[in-house]
């Protein structure tokens, strides 16, 4: 429910299913008749338009179409923007628009599009897959380029400051959407400022900037349950980036997943180290006390089969706890996900056996979920036993299983779920798990033991 | 004095297909109607056989002159003495003569055997109770009849046209159609297959022993030939090797088709092998481990990823042509 979004936006072909499922596809399909909406409470709108034009005509000439194209076929298989942030020719843009090169830089190369029709080879000189940007260069001196805002760099532009996001949506042309700057997204990890405004597939990696022209963020994404729902990273990251590919050694395009190894082996160390510092708080269900995590990022969503029909003959309720903060690497490989989830089920209506069949449903389902490509992913090794607790008198036996596999292209990451089920009433049990994406054997270890520990009953 | 003998056709079977009184120490066999013994056999000569006394009192058989010749004791014969078994075959019809002194075996009989249905029946009984509690022990949701009615009708549908089938095949090769032995084979190897299904889950969970369940199907395979095997056996006691021979091939053929089916399933999508279904916590025979051993097995997991991770991805879902150079 929540997070059905595919929030990256940017793979045209990709993305168009995303964009379709979204119903924009309703949108494009209006003939392109201008809307007479500003004119009509003429006072305030004619100042905004006039300054939008303005702001579009100075940053205009900054912007970049970034394609990705096949190099057998020469045609683009994906496309982005970006800008020019400097005027030794850096300019700035999503990861994810040039991941595909990143990757495979001997099955694509990258291109970039100006405004005024010039067009060229870019180098990819860094990479920052946490914040999804990536920093290109191309040729040329004197380019015209914009600079950042330094209140936004710093964290202070406030909040329902207008803004202004541009790119090349959908390949239609240069384009600039109004909307606000709604400050950073409270419950994520991930740093991302929250716009609102109208962030279509192809505008990523373009800025957005404010009345200006300087650049706030970085178009990145956009939820597809909401309506203009959409988000930039902060032009912060954007910043930092930019300094270490100046001063640094360029990316060796051979070294990439190396590099990707490294930032996501980082990342993850980070997250769970503050995961750790927030600890866990215990959630009653029933006779049994779960670990969520009191972490603010975790968006958390109870289910219950309550209401259904015909009426359930064993009740769950159920509690799911996911980190939103998931990473884009790969067209079919994510990283970064954390998820902790509770059900707990119980029958009067049932037989021991019925009941534990009703259970098993949620047990063997459990074991791994999402897609899985085995081109990124190896197959997955499992473990199951019964655990007795260190204190038999606060907690449970449980049945356990634990699935890993491993990413074949990072060394050191991995996606692992334990399923814990109890084992101490025959018509009642809870069923919990903890799912981990892209994280370290030692990390996951750890927090699994952290959460296993914390399965308590009280008698 | 003039002896009075029988000529037997017989089937290539060795069956007897008729059977002709004939007079005399001499007679002439052949598809012309002036002969002893008319033969309706295209590859027989009009006149092809003769048949004569010797003056010691045997018989003898001679070729008059025919295309396809006499054939007796596995070679081509221009005449013979025929001693008291010997078949002769001529075209394609086998012939046998028979002195009136011929001894015949003694009378048996008739033995009324036990009939085997009732215990047939029964086996089957207890198998659709076992089916039955089965299907009871997984409904989760309201129980509906026909969701009971619908797999044991189908099961009975299998188990008739199996039994038949193999009555046929009885019927063919022995003449009896069996039904009961054929229906006792289903209905013992169904009963001992749902005891061994319910042993290797409910062993499974109970002493926590994954590979019982997920090798479970190599039992089955096994089962099932020896059912097939029963069946061969009823049909005959001849050529045993070859009937174990052929049912150890089937399951072997068995075991692997679905071996290979099960691996390429779980490299396709790469779904986990964990136990499909728990039973209630009572039913647990092993004491549980301690979180502290839990973790450690776990942990010896990762030696096995890493070894993975190392290996070409397996098959290729996806040609990535710079995989093999970095």
């Amino acid at each position: 429910m929540m997070h059905r979004a595919c929030a990256r936006l940017m793979r045209f072909a990709g993305v168009l299913a995303c964009v379709t499922a979204a119903g924009l596809a309703s949108a494009q399909a209006l003939p392109p008749q201008p809307q007479p909406s500003a004119p009509r409470d003429a006072v305030p709108a004619a100042p905004v338009s006039a300054a939008a034009e303005g702001i579009y005509a100075g940053t205009r000439p900054s912007l970049l179409q970034i394609r990705t194209l096949v190099e057998a076929a020469g045609r683009q298989s994906s496309i982005g923007s970006g800008f020019i942030i400097g005027a030794d020719g850096l300019a700035i843009t999503n990861y994810h628009v040039v991941s595909q090169y990143a990757l495979e830089p001997k099955t694509y190369r990258l291109e970039f599009a100006r405004p005024d029709g010039a067009q060229g080879a870019l180098t990819l000189l860094a990479i920052d897959v946490a914040n999804d940007l990536a920093v290109v260069r191309l040729e040329g001196s004197d380019l015209p380029h914009l600079d950042f805002d330094a209140a936004a760099v710093a964290g202070e532009l406030p909040r329902g400051e207008r803004v202004y996001a541009m790119g090349n949506p959908l390949d239609l042309g240069f384009t600039i959407v109004e909307g606000t700057y709604n400050g950073l997204v409270e419950r994520s990890y991930n740093e991302r400022v929250h716009f609102t405004g109208a962030i279509n597939p192809g505008m990523s990696g373009g800025p957005a900037v404010t009345g200006s022209g300087k650049v706030v963020g970085i178009n990145v994404a956009k939820r597809l349950d909401g309506e203009l729902v959409s988000f930039l990273v902060p032009a912060s990251k954007a910043a930092a980036l930019l300094e270490r590919a100046r001063k640094g050694a360029p990316l060796t395009l051979a070294q990439t997943r190396e590099e990707l190894d490294r930032q996501l082996l980082g990342w993850q160390e980070g997250f769970y180290q503050a995961l750790d510092a927030k600890g866990l708080r215990e959630t009653t269900f029933g006779p049994y006390q779960a670990p969520e995590s009191a972490a603010p990022w975790f968006n958390c969503w109870a289910r219950t089969n309550a209401e259904q029909t015909p009426k359930p003959r064993a009740q769950m309720d159920s509690s799911s706890c996911n980190s939103q903060s998931s990473l884009f690497v790969a067209e079919d490989i994510e990283s970064g996900r954390a998820e902790l989830t509770h059900a707990y089920v119980r029958s009067s209506d049932l037989n021991a056996f019925q009941f534990a069949a009703f259970v098993s449903q949620y047990y063997n389902s459990a074991a791994m979920s999402r897609s899985w490509s085995r081109k990124r992913l190896t197959q997955p090794e499992c473990r199951e036993e019964f655990v007795a607790p260190a204190d038999a008198a606060t907690a449970p036996v449980l049945r356990a299983v634990w699935c890993a596999r491993a990413y074949r292209d990072f060394a050191g990451l991995y996606d692992v779920a334990l399923t814990t089920v109890t084992q101490d009433r025959d018509r009642e049990a809870l069923v919990s798990r903890l799912a981990m994406q892209g994280v370290s054997y030692d990390n996951a270890l750890a927090l699994a033991k952290r959460f296993m520990g914390a399965i308590t009953w009280t008698k | 004095m003039d002896e009075v003998i029988w000529i037997e056709v017989l089937s290539r079977q060795r069956d007897v297909v008729s059977r002709q009184r004939v007079p005399g120490n001499a007679l002439t066999i052949g598809r012309a109607y002036d002969n002893d013994v008319v033969l309706d056999d295209p590859h027989v000569a009009a006149h092809h056989l003769r048949l004569a006394r010797g003056d010691d009192g045997r018989w003898a058989a001679e070729d008059l002159g025919s295309i396809n010749g006499l054939h007796a004791d596995g070679a081509r014969r221009e005449r013979i003495v025929l001693g008291d078994d010997t078949v002769l075959q001529i075209g394609h019809t086998g012939l046998r003569l028979r002195s009136s002194a011929h001894a015949v075996p003694a009378e048996l009989p008739i033995v009324r055997a036990t009939p085997r249905w009732p215990l047939a029946l029964g086996c089957l009984v207890l198998v659709f109770a076992f089916a039955l509690l089965e299907l009871w022990f997984a409904e989760t949701a309201e129980p509906k009849a026909i969701r009971y009615l619908t797999p044991l009708l189908s099961l009975a549908v299998i188990v008739a046209i199996w039994t038949s089938a193999w009555s046929v095949l009885s019927r063919i090769f022995t003449g009896h159609a069996r039904f009961g032995l054929h229906l006792l084979i289903v209905g013992a190897g169904l009963l001992a297959y749902s005891v061994y299904e319910q042993a290797t889950e409910l062993g499974a969970f109970a002493l926590s022993w994954t590979a019982l369940a997920r090798y479970a199907y190599v039992g089955a395979w096994m089962a099932f030939a020896a059912v097939c095997f029963a069946h061969l056996r009823a049909l005959g006691h001849s050529r045993l090797p070859l009937k174990v021979a052929s049912v150890v091939a089937l399951a072997a053929l068995g075991v692997t088709m679905q071996s290979l089916k099960l691996s390429d399933w779980r490299a396709n999508y790469g779904q986990p092998v964990t136990l499909q279904r728990l039973e209630p916590p009572s039913l647990r025979l092993v004491p549980a481990q301690r979180d502290a051993a839990f973790f450690a097995n776990v942990e010896a997991l990762k030696a096995g990823l890493d070894k993975a991770r190392s290996e070409e991805p397996v098959g290729g879902d996806e040609a990535s042509p710079t995989d093999g150079d970095d």
